[in-house]
């Protein structure tokens, strides 16, 4: 399933421009050391952090999404960052968990 | 069923997640960082011979070793605290200047940084190691037209930048969630 598809189902905000990409899972923490250390290329990162270095961490590991929950808004900063690594980043009011819920109803396993 | 993928020549693995721990000395002010698997980062004061070290900051990281799959050796990391972004340092520094130019041959540069000794050295990380990680860290990307460079702090990075610039959890001890 590509990651546009997955917004429009999650209803999800679009932070960034739209680089769409097929989703190959779904990774969730708030640890870019978890990220770097366990996380798959094409994965999408459900996280409540927004932070330079979770785009550095994404980037890394070659995250082709990225959903940022609990109504949490990235910077200016983080949202060129992102663009630059051709991350897209999402928002959504909802917790990791209906995020995660979601993800599953939608298919995604 | 799925064919399964060819195995990459190194692989990250042994990951033990832990803490970075960087400590100053009282007296000599001399810095020393090193990694602790313990679950709750050591924060206490303690005497070493005529050092007294204070713990400055503890961010969560992880270790980890790599595994060549063509021969089954373990290649160990112990030197390596941490790995910074380019696009995390100051946009007028050379590190920045160069990662830009790179980026644009879609090549994402990020910078090697080793622990600190306590002597105002910091741990070497050999060239041949260095190679290793760049495959390790480029046979996981997906885009095939993508690549990272890992470099060595060419740069004395270390001096001018703090320790939540590099990718660690610092000041993230614990978790939080909602219900």
């Amino acid at each position: 399933m590509k990651l546009q598809e997955i917004a429009e189902k999650l209803d999800l905000k679009r932070a960034t421009k739209a680089f769409d990409r097929e989703v190959s899972g779904v990774y969730i923490s708030d640890m870019v050391s978890d990220v770097i250390a366990n996380a798959k290329a094409g994965n999408l990162l459900v996280t409540v952090q927004i932070h330079n270095n979770v785009i550095a961490a994404a980037n890394l590991v070659d995250i082709c999404g990225i959903v940022v929950t609990q109504g949490k808004q990235p910077t200016e900063d983080v949202v060129k960052m992102a663009e630059k690594a051709e991350i897209t980043i999402y928002t959504t009011a909802l917790n990791r968990w209906q995020v995660a819920t979601k993800l599953y109803e939608a298919g995604i396993r | 069923m799925m064919a399964s993928e060819p195995k990459p020549r190194y692989e990250m693995v042994n990951v033990q997640m832990g803490y970075v721990m960087v400590e100053h000395d009282l007296f000599s002010r001399s810095v020393r960082s090193y990694f602790s698997a313990e679950e709750i980062p050591p924060r206490e004061e303690y005497r070493e011979g005529n050092r007294m070290w204070r713990s400055a900051v503890a961010g969560q990281s992880f270790h980890f070793d790599v595994r060549d799959n063509s021969t089954g050796e373990i290649i160990r990391f112990p030197e390596l605290l941490g790995l910074l972004y380019y696009g995390s340092c100051k946009p007028e520094s050379d590190i920045y200047r160069i990662g830009q130019i790179a980026h644009d041959a879609n090549v994402s540069i990020y910078v090697a940084i080793t622990y600190e000794t306590g002597e105002g050295t910091r741990v070497p990380l050999s060239d041949s190691k260095l190679g290793i990680l760049n495959k390790v860290f480029n046979d996981r990307l997906q885009r095939k037209e993508k690549k990272v460079l890992i470099l060595p702090d060419l740069f004395d990075l270390h001096r001018t930048i703090s320790y939540g610039e590099i990718m660690i959890d610092v000041g993230l001890t614990s978790m939080e969630e909602g219900g």
